[in-house]
C-alpha cells in the first residue's frame, strides 16, 4: 500500500517536471500519457482523486464476480447426481466397484444428450407439425392387423399400434418440408442419425484425453504410503455420524488396498513356472472361445434352415434356439474364464482387464450372429418389397387407365382408398428397429432378473437358511455374492453399442435407454449395498477409466459400420420412413444442396469430394498423428527420467544421513530446525551408535529398491508375518466399537508441558 | 450471556493473550464469548465433558486425545488462557511474521509447533517416541476389527520402517517432522484450524439452541 502511494507520488512529480527534461517531444508525450493513466487508475485506489468511485466500484464488482463464480461452482458440484450414493458404495466396497457406478453415471449423461437430440430434432417436429396418426398409409395399422392391434401380446412384441408409432422409423413422413417453419424433416433425420455417432465419438475421446491427464502426481507415492495413511487419513471436518461410518469403512478399505499392492510387490518369482501356466491358461481359453464360436455358427445355420420350414411345426426350443444358446454361453463362459485365470496369478487389476478382454471376445461372437441374422432378414424383405412395389405400380396404372377410359378426362383424382386398405410393402427399417428394441428389452429383463435371483435370493437364502443348515452357509458355499465388475461393465458397453446401432431405425430407443439407466442406477446401488460383500482382495482401481473408454470406443466403431453401410448401399423402402421414394438415403442431402442452398456451395462440395483433394488430406492427417505420437512418447520418457532423478536424490539424502550416524548428527538435525533446544531429548547418552558397517552395506539394497527403508530386518518381517492372513469376510457394517478404553488418554498423567512454550527438558529421566 | 462476557475479560489480559498467541483483539473477544457458551457450569473453566459435546470431536477417533491436549498435565479444568494457548497452535502461519521480530522465540503456531502438537496426539506416554504399541492403538481406533491383528501389526511395522531412520524401532520427533515435511501433512495441520472454527460455530449453534 505504501509502495503504491510512493509510486503515485513519483508519477505526479514526473508529470510536473516533464517540461524540463531534455528529451524529444515524442518521448515526453508518451511518458505523459503513461503517467496520467497510471495516476488516474491508482489514485482512486488510494481514496482520492477522480478515479476513486470508479475504482471502488470496480473492486466491488470484482469481489462480487469472484463470489458469484465460487457459488456457481458449488452449485455445479451439488448438481452432480448420486454423488453421495456413489461415495457410500466406494467407502464400503472400494474404488473399483465405485468406478463401475461412475461409468454408469457418465453413460447416463451421454444418453441424456443423445435423447435430447433425437427428441428435439426428430420426434417433436413430426409430432407437432407432421400429419397425425391415421391420415396416410404409413401411419395407419393395416386393415388385416387391426383386430389384433391392441392385444397385449402383440404390443409387447412391438407390433400393432406400437409398430406404427413414433417409436419406429416407418412412422415418419417424407415430405421435404413440414409445417409453418418449413422444417426439413428427412434432412434432420439423417443428420441427427449421423450426429449421434459424431457426438458420442467426440465425448468419448475427450473423456479419454482428460483421464490420461490425471496420471500426474504419482511421484510421492512410493515414499511414505503407510505413514501417510496412518497419520493423515482421518478427515477432521466430518461432523455427521453417518459420514463418519463411511469414513471408517473407507479407511479400512484403503488399508486393505495398500496391503494387496504390497503383496503383489513382494511375490516370489518363479518365472518359468508362471510363464508356462500363463501360456496354458491362454491356450485353454482360446480353445473355449473357438468352441463357442463354432457352436454359434452351427446354431445360426440351423435356424436359417428352420426359417424355411413351416413356423407352426417348430417347438419353442427350436424357434428360440439361437437366443437360448447365446444366453447359455453368456452364463457359463465368464465363470469358466475366471477359474482358468486363477492359474495366471496376476495382480487383481490386471486380471480384471484380461477377464474383460476375454468376455469381450465372447460377446463379439454374439454380436456377429445377431447382425448376420438381421442382414438375412433385411435381404428377404427387400426381395418381397420389389414384388409388392411392382404390384402396386401395376395396380395404380390400371386404376388410372380405367378411370380415364371411363370418364374420358385427363385430370384424374388420386384413388380414394382408406389408408388402412392400401397395399403396404414390408418396411425393413422398422423391422430392424423392432429387433433392436426387442433385444434391448430382453437384455434389461435378463439383467434385472439375474440381480434379483443371483444376488438377492441368494443372500436371503444364505441369511435365513443358515439357522437350520448343517454347515455355515455364510463362510462356506454359497456365501454372499461379490459384485461382478467385469460382467456389469461389459453389459453396459454392449448395451450402448446396441443403442447406437438401433437409434437410426428406432428413434424411441434412446428414450428407453435413458429410463433403463436411471432405474439401473438406483436398483444396482440398492442391490450392492444390501446383498453383496466386498471382494476378498480389495484393489484400487486404476486412476483413469481409460480401459473402459477404450472398449467403448471400439464398440462405437463396430456399431458405426452397419449403420453407415445401410445408409450408403441399401435402398430405402418405397412407402415408409422419411427417405421413401429416393434411390439412396443420402440423396436427401444432395437434394438439399441443390434446391435450398446457394449455387456456389454446391460447387464447393463437388470440389471437396474430389479424390485428388481427399487423399492428400488423409495423408497429412496420418503424418500429424505420427508426429504427435512421437512427441508424446518423448515427453513421457523425459517425465520418467525426472522422477528417477528425484528419487535418487532422496535416496542419497537418506544414505548420507544414515552413513554419518554419530552422536552429533541428532544435534545437528535439531539445530537446523529449532532455535531452542528444549525438545532435544537427552538421546546422546542413551543411544548407542548402531553398527555403521551394517548401514553401509545396506545402501546398495536401497538403491535397488527405492522407497524401502535401509533396514534388512524390516524386509524380513514382511515375509514372515503374513500380510496374506485372511480378512474377516463380513461386510464392514459397523464402525469399530467404543473407541478403545477411553481412560487411556487420561491414564498416565501427561508429562511436563513440552513445546507449549519454553518447558524445561524432562527431569524425570 | 453476552454482556457478562465482556466484563470478565480485561484489557490487560487481552493484551497479554495477544502477545502470547498472536490472535487479534476482535478474534480474542469472539473466542471468549464462545468459551463462555461452551462453559455450561459457568465457572470460568471448561471440563472434558464440555468438549465432548462437540459432534466433530465426538466422532473423531482421536477426539479424546485432542481434548486431552487442551488440559495441562494432571488437571481436569482449563481456563481461558490455557484454551487460547492451545488454540494458538492452529492459527495459520504468516510469512511476514518472521521478519518482524527475529530475536523472539518461536511463535506457538509455527510449523514445528504444529507438528509437535500432532506428534503429541500419538505419543501418549510423552517419551518423545511413537512406539509400535502406540501405533497399534491408533490403528485399532481407526480401523477396529475389520482387519486382523496380524495385519495391523504388519502395518505398524511397515510404518515404522518407512519413517524410522536411526533404527530404534520407533518414530522420534525428527523423523515425524521428515514425514510431515511433505505437503500432505500441511493440509492436515491446516485442517486442524478449520475444525476449531467449526467447533466454535457449532458451539454458537449449541448455545442458541440451549437458550431457546
Amino acid at each position: 500500500m505504501t509502495s503504491l502511494k510512493e509510486e503515485v507520488e513519483e508519477k505526479k512529480k514526473l508529470i510536473a517536471t516533464l517540461r524540463n527534461k531534455p528529451w524529444r517531444m515524442k518521448r515526453r508525450l508518451k511518458l505523459l500519457k503513461e503517467c496520467q493513466a497510471f495516476v488516474e487508475e491508482f489514485e482512486g485506489a488510494l481514496g482520492k482523486g477522480k478515479g476513486r468511485k470508479l475504482y471502488a466500484y470496480k473492486v466491488m464488482m470484482a469481489k462480487k464476480m469472484i463470489k458469484f463464480n465460487r457459488d456457481f461452482d458449488n452449485f455445479k458440484t451439488a448438481c452432480i447426481p448420486w454423488e453421495r450414493k456413489i461415495k457410500e458404495v466406494e467407502s464400503h466396497f472400494g474404488s473399483s466397484v465405485a468406478s463401475y457406478f461412475i461409468f454408469l453415471r457418465w453413460m447416463y449423461g451421454l444418453n441424456l444428450v443423445l435423447f435430447a437430440f433425437m427428441f428435439g430434432l426428430v420426434v417433436l417436429p413430426e409430432v407437432m407439425m407432421g400429419l397425425p396418426y391415421g391420415s396416410i398409409p404409413r401411419k395407419t395399422v393395416p386393415r388385416a392387423e387391426q383386430d389384433r392391434a391392441m392385444d397385449i401380446s402383440v404390443l409387447l412384441d412391438f407390433g400393432g399400434y406400437c409398430k406404427y408409432s413414433i417409436l419406429f422409423y416407418g412412422f415418419y413422413n417424407d415430405e421435404r418440408t413440414i409445417g409453418v417453419l418449413q422444417f426439413r424433416l428427412p434432412l434432420s433425420y439423417l443428420l441427427v442419425g449421423l450426429g449421434i455417432f459424431g457426438y458420442s465419438l467426440m465425448v468419448v475421446i475427450r473423456t479419454m484425453a482428460r483421464n490420461s491427464d490425471e496420471g500426474g502426481d504419482g511421484g510421492d507415492d512410493g515414499q511414505f504410503t503407510f505413514a501417510f495413511k496412518m497419520f493423515t487419513s482421518w478427515d477432521y471436518l466430518i461432523g455427521n455420524p453417518e459420514t463418519a461410518d463411511n469414513k471408517y469403512a473407507s479407511i479400512t478399505t484403503s488399508f486393505k488396498e495398500s496391503i494387496v499392492d504390497e503383496q503383489e510387490n513382494q511375490k516370489d518369482e518363479n518365472i518359468h513356472l508362471r510363464r508356462f501356466l500363463r501360456v496354458l491358461a491362454n491356450f485353454l481359453i482360446l480353445c473355449s472361445l473357438g468352441g463357442s464360436g463354432f457352436l454359434i455358427y452351427f446354431v445360426v445355420k440351423r435356424s436359417q434352415e428352420f426359417a424355411n420350414l413351416d413356423q407352426d411345426e417348430l417347438s419353442w426350443f427350436e424357434k428360440n434356439e439361437v437366443e437360448f444358446v447365446m444366453s447359455l454361453l453368456g452364463l457359463v463362459c465368464p465363470p469358466l474364464f475366471e477359474t482358468i485365470a486363477e492359474l495366471e496369478e496376476y495382480h487383481p487389476r490386471i486380471a480384471l482387464k484380461w477377464q474383460l478382454g476375454r468376455i469381450f471376445a465372447l460377446f463379439l461372437g454374439n454380436l456377429y450372429t445377431f447382425l448376420f441374422a438381421l442382414f438375412d432378414e433385411v435381404n428377404a424383405k427387400l426381395e418381397k418389397e420389389k414384388s409388392i412395389r411392382n404390384a402396386t405400380i401395376w395396380g395404380l396404372n390400371e386404376y388410372y387407365s380405367n378411370y380415364s377410359s371411363y370418364h374420358n378426362t385427363t385430370d384424374i383424382p388420386p384413388p380414394d382408398i382408406h389408408p388402412a386398405d392400401v397395399i403396404r410393402g414390408p418396411c425393413w427399417e422398422t423391422a430392424v428397429g423392432i429387433e433392436f428394441v426387442k433385444l434391448t428389452v430382453s437384455d434389461i429383463q435378463v439383467t434385472y432378473m439375474t440381480i434379483l435371483i443371483g444376488d438377492f435370493l441368494r443372500a436371503m437364502i444364505v441369511r435365513f437358511l443358515n439357522y437350520c443348515w448343517c454347515w455355515d452357509l455364510e463362510a462356506g458355499f454359497p456365501s454372499y455374492g461379490e459384485f461382478d465388475i467385469s460382467g456389469n461393465v461389459l453389459g453396459l458397453i454392449f448395451n450402448q453399442g446396441m443403442i447406437w446401432m438401433g437409434a437410426f431405425y428406432a428413434p424411441g430407443l434412446v428414450g428407453l435407454n435413458v429410463l433403463r439407466l436411471l432405474t439401473s442406477m438406483y436398483y444396482q446401488c440398492w442391490a450392492v449395498m444390501s446383498c453383496n460383500v466386498p471382494h476378498e482382495r480389495v484393489f484400487k482401481a486404476s486412476k483413469s477409466n481409460n480401459f473402459y473408454m477404450g472398449l467403448l470406443l471400439l464398440v462405437l466403431f463396430l456399431s458405426l459400420l452397419p449403420v453407415v453401410y445401410t445408409i450408403m448401399t441399401l435402398p430405402p423402402s418405397f412407402d415408409c420412413g422419411p427417405f421413401s421414394g429416393r434411390e439412396q438415403m443420402y440423396n436427401v442431402v444432395m437434394e438439399t444442396i441443390e434446391n435450398d442452398l446457394p449455387a456456389f456451395i454446391g460447387n464447393i462440395f463437388t470440389y471437396a469430394t474430389n479424390p485428388g483433394l481427399i487423399l492428400p488430406a488423409v495423408l497429412l492427417m496420418v503424418l500429424a498423428i505420427y508426429y504427435l505420437n512421437a512427441t508424446s512418447k518423448n515427453y513421457q520418457n523425459a517425465n520418467l527420467e525426472l522422477k528417477k532423478k528425484m528419487q535418487m536424490a532422496r535416496d542419497e539424502e537418506k544414505n548420507r544421513r544414515n552413513n554419518k550416524e554419530n552422536t552429533n548428527q541428532v544435534m545437528q538435525d535439531l539445530e537446523d530446525l529449532l532455535p531452542n533446544r528444549s525438545l532435544l531429548p537427552p538421546a546422546a547418552e542413551e543411544e548407542k551408535p548402531p553398527p555403521v558397517l551394517e548401514k553401509g552395506s545396506k545402501s546398495p539394497k536401497v538403491a535397488k529398491r527405492p522407497g524401502a527403508a535401509a533396514n534388512g530386518k524390516g524386509v524380513n518381517i514382511q515375509k514372515d508375518v503374513s500380510l496374506a492372513a485372511p480378512n474377516p469376510k463380513a461386510a464392514v457394517t459397523h464402525p469399530p466399537g467404543p473407541r478403545g478404553p477411553s481412560g487411556n488418554a487420561r491414564g498416565p498423567p501427561p508429562g511436563p508441558a513440552r513445546g507449549r512454550g519454553r518447558g524445561t527438558p524432562p527431569s524425570r529421566r | 450471556m453476552g454482556s457478562r462476557a465482556s466484563t470478565l475479560l480485561r484489557e490487560e489480559e487481552i493484551e497479554e493473550i495477544k502477545k502470547e498467541t498472536g490472535f487479534s483483539h476482535s478474534q480474542i473477544t469472539r473466542l471468549y464469548s464462545r468459551f463462555t457458551s461452551l462453559d455450561k457450569g459457568e465457572n470460568g473453566t471448561l471440563s472434558r465433558e464440555d468438549f465432548q459435546r462437540i459432534p466433530e470431536l465426538a466422532i473423531n477417533p482421536l477426539g479424546d486425545r485432542i481434548i486431552n491436549a487442551f488440559f495441562p498435565e494432571g488437571e481436569d479444568q482449563v481456563n481461558f488462557r490455557g484454551f487460547m494457548r492451545t488454540l494458538a497452535h492452529f492459527r495459520p502461519i504468516e510469512d511476514n511474521e518472521k521478519n518482524k521480530d527475529p530475536t523472539a522465540s518461536e511463535p506457538l503456531n509455527s510449523r514445528t509447533n504444529k507438528l509437535l502438537f500432532a506428534f503429541q496426539l500419538y505419543d501418549l506416554d510423552r517419551d518423545d517416541k511413537i512406539s509400535r504399541d502406540e501405533l497399534l492403538q491408533v490403528l485399532r481406533m481407526m480401523v477396529g476389527v475389520n482387519i486382523s491383528d496380524e495385519q495391523l501389526g504388519s502395518i505398524a511395522d511397515r510404518t515404522i520402517q518407512e519413517a524410522d531412520q536411526n533404527g530404534d524401532n520407533s518414530i522420534s520427533f525428527n523423523e515425524f517432522i521428515k514425514v510431515g515435511n511433505l505437503q500432505h501433512i500441511y493440509v492436515w495441520a491446516g485442517d486442524h484450524y478449520l475444525i476449531l472454527t467449526y467447533i466454535l460455530l457449532s458451539v454458537l449453534q449449541d448455545c442458541l439452541c440451549s437458550s431457546v
